[in-house]
C-alpha cells in the first residue's frame, strides 16, 4: 500500500491546508463554516431535504454480503461460545495497536479497535480489577509483567473515587440505593463532532485547538489549570490519530475530498473514540444529514451510483456492529447483550422548517434490511408531527419488520438544544461538540420508598459487622404501627428524596472529579470546543411502582407486615386503588409529584464544574437486577419481583388499552424536570395494530405522532406475539436475530438472560380479542 | 343519566376507521351461538363502570390527539342499542366536540330512538348475523324481523354516514358461495351508503369464557374459521355486492356522455394530426420535447426544442425568430409555484418537463387538486383570452421545466394561426370533460367509489400494461391524491390498503400501483 507523508513541517501546513480544503470543499456552498469550526453551518448551507419514498434504496452490493457474511459468522460464533477474544498484552489507547482487517478484498471501510476483528481491549484507567475480574471469568490472564508495572506506577479513577469517597456514600453503594455509578468503569455518553474530521481534517483542528490553548490566559484558578492541562491532553490525541489512522494508510491530516473518504475519516474520528475509551454508552452523534451532502456531491458527478452510496454505509454499518468492550459478568447481568449503544440520531426537523431527512438517512435505515435487524447500531428516529409523511410510514415499516427502531421527540427536544443535537446513550441529548454529560446511573426510589418506612435501613442489606439491618440513611423516623398513614409515609419520602439528592449529587461530583484526573476522555473532547456546556444526568428507576404504591397508601387500606427487627418485609392492601398506565390523573400526578420534587432537590446542591443537573427514568435492562435487590414494595410487588422497565407501568397493570398507557408516562414532564429523557417500552401484538401492513404502519404512525404531540419524550416499539418470545426463549437457534427493544436499547432476544427473557414476557401485550 | 360500561379499549384499530376509543356498553338481548363476549350479555354487571356520558366526551378528549383524520369514538357492546337514551346522548356530546363517532350495532334496540342515532353516527358498523328469518333465529334466538326494519329505518331516516356491513362466519354455516350472494341480495338495498363488507372469521378465544362462567358452549364441536378461507369470502362478498349494484340514472347519463365524447373526439381527430395534444391527463407515454440534434439556437432554450411543442409546432421560421424574445424557457424546482389564484394574466405556460398540479383551496381550508399537468399541457390560454386573473394555484410535483410565453407572442402568432386555436378549444373541451368528471367524484359519498374512480381514470389515461397489472406511475404523494379524489389522506390510505387486501390493486412502493382487477373497479363507479 502507498504510504503517504502525514508529518510535515509547520511552515507548509498552511499552504497544503487551504489547497487541500479547496478540492475537499470544491462544489460546497461556502459559509462561516469555513472560517471557524462550525458542522452545523455547513450542513445547513448544504443538504438537501428529501421529502420522498424509499423506492430509491439497492441491496446490498456482492462484496458487501461477503464481508457481512464472515463478520455475522464470527459474532455469531462468539455468541455461541461464549468466547471472548482479548489482547491481553498490551493496554488499551488510541494508537496503541496495529492496523487490523476482517477480509482486506471487500472491506471498504477499514479500521478496528485492536489488530483484529471482535478482538477486545484491556481499559485499565477506570479501574484495574474490572479488567481482571472480566479476564478471570473467560479464564484468561493478563501479561504479568504488564499487570506489576501497571498497578506499581498508576492510579486509576476507581483507587482515586475511593480514596475520597465518604462512608455514607459507600452505604448507598453498597445496599444498591445507589447503583451502576461510573466508579469503577468508564463513564462514557460523551460524543465526540466525529463529523469535524472529515470536514476539516485534523491538521485544521489541532490549528484551532492551539489557538484555544493559547487564548487560554489570566489567573491560573484550578479551572483554567484543568483546562489547560486537557487541551494539551486533546493536542496529543489528535495527533495520535492521525498515528492510527496512517497505520491504515490514510493521512486523516487533511480534509476528506470524496464520499468514502468521508465515511472513512468520520469512522476514524468514531474508532479513536473507541479505542480511547470503554465507556458504557460510546454514541455516534447525528451524521447522516452531514455524509449526504459527500455522497450527494459524488453522485452529481458521476464518481458514485447509488449501489456505491448504499455500499459505504452499509460497510460503516458493519463496522459499528463489531465494535466490542471488555466486561464483566456483573456488567453483562445489567445490561444484557454486550451492548455499546453506537446510537445514530436519525431525521427530525432544521429550525428553518427544512426537514433534516436526507436520502442517507435512508441508508442508514436499510441497512436493517440489507444486513439483518439489529440492536447496534442503536438506530433512534428523531420523532416530529413535520417529518415528512413517507419518512414516518418508513420508519414505521422497520418498526414493524424489524423492531429495531426507537423514538424521541425532536419537536420538544429542538426547542431546548437546536437542530445539531443528538442522544448519546438512549435517551440523553446534547448539542454535538459543545455540550457533554457527566453520567451518573440511577437512584432506585422503590426501595427509598421503603427506607420511608423503614427508617433509613435496607430491608434486605445486613451490616457485616452487626448483622442488624444496615442503616443506609439516618435522621429518618421509623414507621412503628400496622397500618400505614400515606400522609406519613409521604412525608418521610420526601425526607429520604432530600437526603438522597444531597448524597447523589456530592457522589457524582467525586466520581467525575476522579474520572476527569485518572480517565480523561481526550480524543473524544478534541471533537469539542475548548469550552462546553456540561450536565449531570443523575437516574431513577422503580418510579412507577413507588406511584403506584402511593395511590395504594392513599386510595385502599394497606397494612405493614414487620419481622422482629421491625423491618416491613410484606404489605398486605385491601381495597382497590388507581395505578399508573391508565391514565388516571388520581395516580399520574403523584408520579408527576415524584419527579419534580427529586428533580428540584438535586437543583439544590452545587455540580461539578458548574454542570446542569438533569435527571433520567431509564433502567434499559436494570431493571430485573433492581427488582431482585429490592424487598416488597406496598404496590403489590413481591420481594426479588422485577420493575417495570423505565417510566413504563408495572407488568399487566395497564388495561385500558395502549392510549391510556402511553397518555399516563406522557405526563411525565421532560423540559427542566426529567430532562435526560423519559424512557417508555411499548409491545403490542402485529393484528391489534390492524389488518394489514399497510393499515399497521399507517396507524403506527399515527399514534407516535398523538403520542409525541402530547410532549411525551421517548418509544421503543415492539410489534410482537408473545407465543413468538416463548418459542424462542425454549429454541434460540430458530431465532438467532430476533431483536426487541428494551428500555432505551435494542438487544437479541437470545442474548437476555432467563429472568430477563421472563421479565420481557411478563410484560404487557396490548392486544385484544 | 349514567350508562353500564363493560370496558374501554383505548387503541382499538379494528372497529371503524382510524384509530379509536372503544367503549364496549352492557347489555345485549341476543344470544349468538358464537358471542365472544358473554359477560357483556346482561345489562348490569358488578364488574361494570357506570359513566355519565360526560365522563364518556371527558375520556374520548384525553385520546384526541391520537386520532388524526379518521378515527374517533366507537360504542360496541354487547348491543349498544340496548341503552339507546345513554348512546344518544353520549352520540349529541361526541357531535358538538367534532368528534367521528361509530356505532357496531345488530340494530335490536327500541325503533323510538333510531332516527336520532342514525343522525349521530358517522360510520355504522352493521352486523349482519344471517340471511334470512330462520338462520337468524337459530343462531341468535332473536327476531330477523327488527333487524330488517332496522335496516329500512337507515333509508328512510337518511343517513348520511357510511356503513360498514361485518359478518362473522363459522364454519359449516355460512362459508359458501350462495350464502355470499344472499349476502349481497340482503344489503344491496343500502347501496351506495355501504363503503365495505368485511367477513370476520369466527374464533374460538370466547370457549374459556364460557367454562369461566359455568355457561355451556353451543358451538364446542366447531373449529375456528380458516382466516385466509374468510378473506376469500370477504373478496367474493365485495364483489357481488358491486356487480349488484343497481346503475343510477345519472350513472347512465355518465355512460352515455363518455360515448357521446368519444365520438366527438373521432371527428376531431381527422383534422388533427398532432396526437400529442393530450387531455388533461395523457395516455401517452411521457413526452420528450428535448431536442435530439443541435439545430439553431432560436428554438433552443435549456435544451428544449420549441418546434416540438404541440403548440408551437405550426409557427413558422420568421414568426419564431420575430418572436424569440417573448419566449421563455426556466427551470422549475417541486413546490415552486408558477402561479398564484389572483395574478393577472399575463403570459401562456407551456409545461416542458415534469409534472404540475392545478389546485385551489375549499373554504375548509383543504386542497383540492383540479388537474394534473404532463409535459404538452399548457395553462392559462383561456385566461389569455379573455384577460381573466388566475382563479387557482398551479405547483410544480417534481423539478421540470415550464416555457412562458408572452401575451404578446400569444395575440400575435397563436390568434392568427387556427390550428393553434383548434388546439386551445380541444383543450377546453377536454378540460371540461375532466372537470365534470371530477364533479361527479366529489359529490359521491362513497369513498370505495370515489377511489375506485380515480384509480381507473388515472389507469386509463396513464396506465401501462405490464405482466403484474397495469402500472401506474405516480408524482402523487398520498396527501395530494387524496386531494385529488377529494378525501383525507388517511381515507385513500385505508381505502387503497383495502382494495390490496381484496386483490384489486398492489403496489409495494408509495408511488407505484399495479391494477390488477380493473373491471372489479369500474363496477364500483359504473354503479354512481
Amino acid at each position: 500500500m502507498k504510504r503517504r507523508i502525514w508529518l510535515r513541517t509547520a511552515e507548509t501546513t498552511d499552504k497544503m491546508t487551504t489547497e487541500m480544503a479547496t478540492k475537499a470543499w470544491d462544489a460546497f456552498a461556502s459559509g462561516k463554516w469555513q472560517e471557524t469550526i462550525d458542522v452545523r453551518d455547513f450542513i445547513q448551507k448544504n443538504y438537501r431535504p428529501y421529502d420522498g419514498d424509499d423506492s430509491f434504496l439497492t441491496p446490498a452490493t456482492e462484496r458487501t454480503l461477503k464481508l457481512w457474511q464472515q463478520a455475522d459468522e464470527l459474532m455469531q460464533r462468539q455468541v455461541r461460545e461464549r468466547s471472548v477474544d482479548v489482547a491481553t498484552d498490551r493496554f488499551s489507547g488510541i494508537d496503541a495497536f496495529e492496523a487490523g482487517y476482517l477480509d482486506r478484498e471487500n472491506e471498504l471501510i477499514v479500521g478496528f479497535q485492536t489488530d483484529k476483528p471482535l478482538r477486545r481491549m484491556m481499559n485499565p484507567y477506570g479501574g484495574f480489577r474490572m479488567v481482571e475480574n472480566a479476564l478471570a471469568a473467560y479464564n484468561l490472564t493478563i501479561d504479568p509483567q504488564l499487570a506489576k508495572s501497571f498497578k506499581e506506577y498508576r492510579k486509576t479513577h476507581n483507587q482515586g473515587v475511593f480514596d475520597a469517597y465518604t462512608k455514607p456514600m459507600r452505604l448507598a453503594r453498597s445496599a444498591g440505593l445507589i447503583t451502576g455509578l461510573p466508579d469503577a468503569y468508564g463513564r462514557g455518553r460523551i460524543i465526540g463532532d466525529y463529523r469535524r474530521v472529515p470536514l476539516y481534517g485534523v491538521d485544521r483542528l489541532i490549528e484551532v485547538k492551539q489557538e484555544e490553548l493559547a487564548a487560554e490566559t489570566g489567573p491560573a484558578s484550578e479551572e483554567r489549570i484543568r483546562l489547560r492541562e486537557e487541551l494539551s491532553e486533546q493536542l496529543r490525541a489528535l495527533e495520535a490519530m492521525k498515528k492510527m489512522a496512517y497505520r491504515y494508510g490514510f493521512d486523516i491530516g487533511r480534509p476528506a475530498e470524496t464520499a468514502q473518504e468521508a465515511v472513512q475519516w468520520l469512522y476514524f474520528g468514531y474508532l479513536a473514540a473507541i479505542k480511547e475509551n470503554n465507556g458504557a454508552a460510546m454514541s455516534l452523534g447525528r451524521n447522516t444529514t452531514f455524509l449526504d451532502i459527500y455522497l450527494q456531491r459524488d453522485l452529481d458527478h458521476g464518481l458514485l451510483t447509488e449501489e456505491g452510496a448504499q455500499e459505504l454505509i452499509d460497510q460503516l454499518v458493519i463496522k459499528l456492529r463489531m465494535v466490542r468492550h471488555l466486561r464483566t459478568p456483573e456488567y453483562d447481568e445489567l445490561f444484557a447483550g454486550d451492548p455499546t449503544w453506537v446510537t445514530e440520531s436519525l431525521g427530525g426537523m432544521g429550525e428553518d422548517g427544512r426537514t433534516l431527512v436526507t436520502p442517507t438517512t435512508y441508508r442508514f435505515l436499510h441497512t436493517l434490511t440489507n444486513l439483518n435487524p439489529s440492536p447496534e447500531p442503536n438506530m433512534t428516529v428523531l420523532w416530529s408531527e413535520e417529518l415528512p409523511r413517507d419518512f414516518k410510514e418508513y420508519c414505521a415499516r422497520l418498526s414493524l419488520e424489524t423492531g429495531s427502531l426507537q423514538y424521541e421527540n425532536d419537536d420538544l427536544m429542538r426547542d431546548i438544544y437546536g437542530d445539531d443535537y443528538a442522544i448519546a446513550c438512549c435517551v440523553s441529548a446534547m448539542r454535538v461538540g459543545k455540550e457533554m454529560q457527566f453520567f451518573g446511573a440511577r437512584a432506585n426510589l422503590a426501595k427509598a420508598l421503603l427506607y420511608a418506612i423503614n427508617g433509613g435501613r435496607d430491608e434486605l442489606v445486613r451490616d457485616k459487622k452487626t448483622g442488624q439491618p444496615l442503616q443506609v440513611l439516618t435522621g429518618i423516623k421509623p414507621l412503628t404501627g400496622d397500618l400505614l398513614d400515606y400522609d406519613q409515609v409521604a412525608g418521610n419520602f420526601r425526607l429520604v428524596m432530600t437526603k438522597l439528592a444531597e448524597l447523589y449529587v456530592d457522589t457524582m461530583n467525586t466520581i467525575h472529579y476522579m474520572h476527569d484526573k485518572y480517565a480523561y476522555e481526550a480524543g473524544q473532547m478534541a471533537l469539542h470546543d475548548a469550552h462546553v456546556h456540561r450536565y449531570m444526568a443523575f437516574g431513577i428507576a422503580g418510579l412507577s411502582i413507588v406511584a403506584d404504591s402511593l395511590s395504594a397508601l392513599r386510595y385502599a387500606e394497606v397494612k405493614a407486615i414487620r419481622n422482629a427487627e421491625g423491618i416491613a418485609t410484606d404489605f398486605v392492601i385491601t381495597g382497590e386503588f388507581p395505578k399508573f398506565g391508565n391514565d388516571d390523573d388520581r395516580v399520574d400526578d403523584l408520579a408527576v409529584e415524584v419527579v419534580r420534587f427529586f428533580s428540584a432537590e438535586l437543583k439544590k446542591h452545587e455540580a461539578y464544574r458548574g454542570a446542569e443537573q438533569t435527571l433520567s427514568v431509564l433502567t434499559i435492562t436494570s431493571n430485573v437486577v433492581y427488582g431482585k435487590k429490592t424487598g416488597s414494595t406496598p404496590d403489590g410487588r413481591k420481594c426479588g419481583e422485577p420493575f417495570a422497565p423505565g417510566a413504563n407501568p408495572m407488568h399487566g397493570r395497564d388495561v385500558s388499552g395502549v392510549i391510556a398507557s402511553l397518555n399516563s408516562v406522557a405526563k411525565l414532564p421532560y423540559c427542566h424536570v426529567c430532562q435526560d429523557g423519559i424512557s417508555n417500552t411499548l409491545t403490542v401484538v402485529p393484528a391489534t395494530l390492524g389488518k394489514n401492513d399497510e393499515n399497521r404502519k399507517h396507524n403506527l404512525a399515527g399514534i407516535l405522532d398523538g403520542y409525541f404531540r402530547q410532549d411525551a419524550f421517548h418509544l421503543n416499539v415492539n410489534v410482537l406475539e408473545r407465543q413468538l418470545l416463548q418459542d424462542a426463549m425454549e429454541n434460540p437457534e430458530r431465532y438467532p436475530n430476533l431483536t426487541i427493544r428494551v428500555s432505551g436499547y435494542a438487544v437479541r432476544f437470545n442474548q437476555l438472560s432467563r429472568e430477563q427473557q421472563l421479565e420481557v414476557i411478563k410484560r404487557t401485550f396490548h392486544q385484544r380479542v | 343519566m349514567t350508562g353500564n360500561i363493560h370496558s374501554i379499549e383505548t387503541m382499538g384499530l379494528m372497529d371503524g376507521p382510524g384509530v379509536r376509543t372503544v367503549f364496549f356498553l352492557q347489555g345485549c338481548p341476543l344470544r349468538c351461538a358464537y358471542c365472544h363476549n358473554p359477560d357483556t350479555l346482561p345489562l348490569t354487571s358488578d364488574t361494570a363502570q357506570v359513566m355519565t356520558p360526560e365522563e364518556i366526551l371527558a375520556v374520548a378528549k384525553r385520546q384526541k390527539n391520537y386520532f388524526g383524520q379518521e378515527g374517533g369514538i366507537t360504542f360496541t357492546g354487547g348491543e349498544p342499542l340496548q341503552q339507546s337514551p345513554f348512546l344518544v346522548q353520549c352520540l349529541r356530546l361526541l357531535k358538538q366536540e367534532d368528534i367521528h363517532t361509530a356505532v357496531d350495532t345488530s340494530g335490536i334496540g327500541p325503533s323510538r330512538y333510531w332516527p336520532e342515532i342514525l343522525k349521530l353516527t358517522d360510520t355504522l358498523l352493521l352486523d349482519v348475523k344471517a340471511f334470512d328469518a330462520e338462520g337468524f333465529q337459530d343462531l341468535t334466538g332473536g327476531s330477523f324481523e327488527t333487524f330488517l326494519r332496522f335496516t329500512t329505518a337507515i333509508r328512510s331516516h337518511q343517513f348520511s354516514g357510511n356503513i360498514w356491513v361485518r359478518h362473522v362466519m363459522v364454519p359449516g354455516y355460512t362459508d359458501n358461495e350462495a350464502d355470499m350472494e344472499r349476502l349481497a341480495e340482503l344489503i344491496l338495498p343500502l347501496g351506495f351508503l355501504i363503503d365495505r363488507i368485511e367477513i370476520l372469521p369466527y374464533h374460538t378465544m370466547g370457549r374459556e369464557k364460557y367454562r369461566q362462567l359455568g355457561l355451556s358452549y353451543r358451538l364446542d364441536e366447531v373449529p375456528p374459521m380458516d382466516q385466509a378461507r374468510a378473506k376469500e369470502f370477504e373478496r367474493l362478498a365485495n364483489r357481488l355486492f358491486i356487480q349488484k349494484l343497481p346503475h343510477a340514472p345519472h350513472a347512465n347519463a355518465h355512460v352515455l356522455y363518455r360515448a357521446a365524447a368519444l365520438a366527438a373526439q373521432t371527428e376531431v381527430t381527422p383534422a388533427n394530426p398532432d396526437k400529442e395534444v393530450t387531455a388533461a391527463m395523457s395516455s401517452e407515454a411521457p413526452l420528450s420535447f428535448r431536442a435530439d440534434s443541435i439545430d439553431t439556437s432560436v428554438y433552443l432554450r435549456e435544451g428544449i426544442d420549441l418546434r416540438q411543442l404541440p403548440l408551437l409546432r405550426h409557427l413558422s421560421v420568421s414568426q419564431f425568430h420575430e418572436l424569440a424574445n417573448s419566449v421563455e424557457v426556466r427551470r422549475v424546482k417541486k413546490g415552486e409555484y408558477i402561479f398564484r389564484s389572483g395574478d393577472p394574466c399575463s403570459v401562456l405556460y407551456i409545461v416542458c418537463e415534469g409534472q404540475f398540479k392545478i389546485l385551489t383551496y375549499t373554504p375548509d381550508g383543504r386542497e383540492q387538486i383540479m388537474y394534473i399537468y404532463s409535459p404538452g399541457d399548457f395553462v392559462g390560454g383561456f385566461n389569455l383570452l379573455k384577460s381573466q386573473k388566475y382563479l387557482y394555484f398551479g405547483q410544480a410535483l417534481e423539478d421540470g421545466i415550464i416555457c412562458t410565453m408572452s401575451k404578446e407572442f400569444f395575440d400575435k402568432a397563436c390568434l392568427q394561426n387556427p390550428n393553434i386555436l383548434r388546439q386551445i378549444l380541444e383543450k377546453a373541451y377536454d378540460r371540461l370533460r375532466w372537470a365534470e368528471e371530477l364533479i361527479t367524484r366529489l359529490s359521491s359519498s362513497n369513498a370505495s367509489m370515489k377511489v375506485a374512480e380515480l384509480l381507473t381514470q388515472l389507469a386509463d389515461r396513464r396506465g401501462v400494461e405490464t405482466p403484474d397489472g397495469i402500472r401506474i406511475d405516480l408524482t402523487l404523494t398520498r396527501e395530494e391524491m387524496g386531494s385529488f379524489a377529494g378525501m383525507t389522506r388517511e381515507t385513500i390510505t385505508r381505502k387503497l390498503g383495502e382494495f390490496k387486501d381484496l386483490g384489486y390493486i398492489d403496489y409495494t412502493s408509495n408511488r407505484t400501483i399495479y391494477i390488477q382487477d380493473k373491471q372489479a373497479l369500474k363496477d364500483y363507479f359504473l354503479g354512481c
